[in-house]
């Protein structure tokens, strides 16, 4: 450096460095405020009592960046561990976004998501639930949340609604059904739901008689009896898995074959341990729940990314959970790339105007009412095949025909 | 009061008055998460002292104290969503009806003298049939739960609990302090002695010509009616009550943890345990991630195992070894 540079420095260059450094100085904050990746913290109950179906949504999310990057969406994962507790789900909450996160996906179950959703209406940063059927979530007036999820009463008006499509499908009429379910808290609930939504569902059968049982029993033998003595044609269930496999069982033993076990908008029939345990016998129950569309281009990059990510999962079994958590990370991804932003008020109103057509689950396309709630959310009929749910109804997403009645226990293979 | 007072050193003292004032300005200093934190190690310090009346002084061994929290926050809840009833008047029913059902509970097991063990495994009956109660009563939205609007225009109506973390952590607060002071209160009062001589050897109590019947009872009321109080505070905080959640044994085995580490017995072992239990398990969350082990359940593990060794290290709480060791009380209060 010589004198006369140093001599150079004049009022004009200084302003220019200033404007310069202010401009340098200015360009990171432009750049913070526009980032290019959302970041997505996502509340799921990977340990506790709910953690087998937290961790089937785990996997949903975990497949999600490498997708929707595809699909031209940026999103980088933060993932909080819920504990299946209220308590830890609404700090692990704030640690979250503290830490940094623009966005929430969660939580699964009711409580812990309400939890959440106060947070993030306090911290205006957006929830998308994934799984939280409690109707009163998108009616309590929050502001900061939307819900890609069928609420109780809808999964059971479409579960019994599609017992009639089954029957048209098939040309099987049920002339009598018995009810049984489970007398714990998601059982008992579910149930009062189905009593509710009975009668206008229209059903051409009488519910002759609702059995609850305990879900911890040694063995279903006594309920099974009871039904037996009815004969139904139709068993409609409300289960978990442990019990549903009791249940089968001890129809086996009795040699109790109605023409369909149909479970309106409750899991048990299609996991894994079902079908571990029953082997074909687990074959031909039928499944009213919403499910992923196995024909929607979107669902089969989410099927190819899943097989090598958890090669001892299915994807086929886990399509509800792993398809409504990569909604809504898609949900919010859409929502993110459109308002260009993660200011939260900005990015909540460019979520609550999602309108996706292409998107993994069943129904019509991703829209949001006044409340949050999405209403284009359908159900499907899927029917054990082979140890697997498969689609049987409705036609347009059906890679089987349903076959109704069930094919007898005796010569199953 | 005054003698719990004087059975503290100069340092004691100061510790406490420097423990008081950080809380007090805590809402200046940290933020949200912080907040939250702390807002729960206060909730558990006030229902932890609750439970350490009965079990820590009058010696009746409770396993059911989800019970009165969910009594108590539905009860409120309930008064709020259907009449419209603030929960600073809901409060005094939710009260009565817990301690109505302390009352069933303490009259079958005094009455028929149904103790030790067996009592508790009454306690664990009571919160275990209301639970399957609840789930079946319309009125409370039974197993799908009972949820408390969140009406924007109604936030900041503190007299309503309806506002943000600030106002529910100096709510917390103020129950975590005056449940110190009921606490520190009974331990020097009659009532308190009592307790202590039931609790040591009942047929010696008896001989004493302490009532121990009235005694007992006394100790269930009182203690029913305070976790009510802090039934009602989780209701409205949460804004969602489900039974499945709230009767649940494990919340019983929650709230009883803080006094149980701390120092059962002790006033200030609740607080000692409430504050060495809720940030443990948020330091091994934040410890498990920075290790970049991301296992479900890893951290229940180590938890365990933390409170195992706090547990054989000092068998009667941390609260009594921390006093002594700083040589903090004179006379163990």
């Amino acid at each position: 450096m010589t004198s006369k540079n140093r001599g150079g420095l004049s009022r004009r260059h200084l302003l220019g460095g200033a404007a310069a450094a202010t401009a340098l100085l200015a360009t990171p904050s432009i750049v913070r405020a526009q980032p290019k990746v959302l970041k997505v913290g996502v509340a799921l109950p990977r340990s506790g009592y709910l953690a087998a179906a937290g961790q089937a949504c785990y996997r949903g999310a975990e497949i999600a960046p490498k997708v929707l990057a595809d699909y031209g969406y940026a999103v980088e994962l933060m993932h909080v561990d819920t504990e299946s507790n209220v308590d830890i789900a609404r700090n692990q909450a704030e640690r979250v976004i503290a830490e940094g996160a623009q966005c929430i996906v969660g939580a699964f179950q009711s409580g812990a998501t309400l939890a959440i959703a106060q947070v993030c209406e306090q911290r205006q940063v957006p929830l998308c639930i994934n799984v939280a059927a409690a109707p009163q979530i998108t009616e309590q007036g929050y502001k900061y949340l939307v819900r890609n999820f069928q609420t109780g009463g809808q999964l059971a008006a479409n579960g019994l609604r599609l017992i009639k499509d089954v029957m048209a499908a098939t040309n099987v009429e049920f002339k009598n059904a018995v009810f049984t379910y489970a007398n714990d808290t998601f059982g008992t609930s579910q149930a009062k739901a189905i009593d509710k939504h009975f009668p206008a569902a229209n059903l051409p059968f009488k519910i002759e008689e609702s059995i609850a049982y305990d879900p911890r029993a040694q063995d279903l033998s006594v309920e099974v009896t009871k039904i037996r003595a009815i004969n139904p044609d139709l068993v409609m269930v409300v289960t978990r898995a442990s019990d549903a496999i009791k249940l089968i069982r001890d129809m086996v033993r009795q040699r109790f074959e109605p023409k369909a076990i149909i479970s309106p908008g409750s899991p048990g029939l299609y996991d894994e341990e079902f079908y571990q345990a029953l082997g074909p016998l687990a074959d031909y129950s039928v499944i009213n729940v919403p499910w992923v569309n196995p024909k929607a281009k979107m669902t089969e990059a989410v099927a190819a990314a899943f097989k090598p990510a958890f090669p001892k999962r299915r994807f086929a079994v886990e399509g509800f959970n792993v398809g409504f958590t990569f909604e809504a990370m898609l949900i919010a991804a859409d929502g993110f790339k459109r308002a260009g932003t993660a200011d939260g008020p900005e990015l909540m109103k460019a979520i609550r105007a999602t309108d996706l057509a292409e998107h993994v689950m069943i129904g019509g396309p991703i829209q949001f009412d006044d409340t949050g709630q999405n209403n284009n959310i359908g159900s499907a009929v899927l029917q054990n095949r082979d140890r697997t749910p498969t689609v049987v109804l409705p036609e347009s997403a059906a890679t089987m025909k349903p076959v109704l009645p069930m094919p007898p226990w005796k010569g199953r293979t | 009061m005054t003698a719990l007072w004087g059975a503290m050193n100069t340092r004691a003292r100061i510790l406490l008055g420097v423990l008081v004032v950080m809380l007090l300005a805590a809402p200046l200093a940290l933020d949200r998460y912080f907040l939250s934190v702390l807002t729960l190690i206060l909730y558990f310090v006030y229902v932890g002292q609750a439970w350490n009346l009965m079990m820590g002084y009058a010696g009746q061994l409770s396993l059911g104290h989800a019970l009165y929290v969910g009594v108590g926050g539905y009860v409120a809840a309930a008064l709020w969503v259907h009449y419209g009833i603030g929960p600073w008047l809901g409060v005094v029913p939710a009260i009565a009806i817990a301690a109505a059902f302390g009352a069933a509970i303490g009259w079958l097991g005094f009455r028929f003298g149904i103790e030790g063990v067996y009592f508790a495994l009454l306690t664990i009956a009571f919160a275990e049939f209301t639970r399957i109660g609840f789930d079946h009563i319309p009125f409370v939205g039974g197993a799908g739960g009972l949820f408390i609007p969140y009406e924007q225009d109604r936030i900041g109506e503190w007299w309503n609990l309806r506002g943000g973390q600030h106002l529910f952590y100096y709510l917390a607060f103020l129950l975590a302090a005056v449940g110190v002071l009921i606490t520190a209160l009974l331990s020097r009062a009659r009532l308190g002695f009592q307790w202590l001589a039931i609790r040591e050897d009942e047929t010696a109590a008896r001989a004493l010509g302490i009532d121990v019947f009235r005694a007992k009872m006394k100790a269930v009321l009182i203690s029913s009616g305070m976790t009510a109080v802090g039934g009602v505070f989780y209701a409205f905080y949460n804004n969602s009550l489900f039974p499945t959640q709230i009767f649940n044994i494990s919340r019983s085995i929650e709230l009883i943890l803080a006094p149980i580490v701390g120092g059962i017995g002790t006033v200030f072992g609740p607080v000692v345990g409430a504050f060495v239990l809720t940030p443990l398990g948020e330091v091994l969350i934040a410890l498990t991630e920075w290790l970049g082990i991301d296992l479900p359940g890893v951290k229940a593990v180590f938890y365990g195992l933390t409170l195992m060794i706090i547990i054989t290290l000092v068998p009667t709480g941390v609260w009594p070894w921390i006093a002594r060791r700083l040589d903090l009380v004179k006379n163990e209060p």
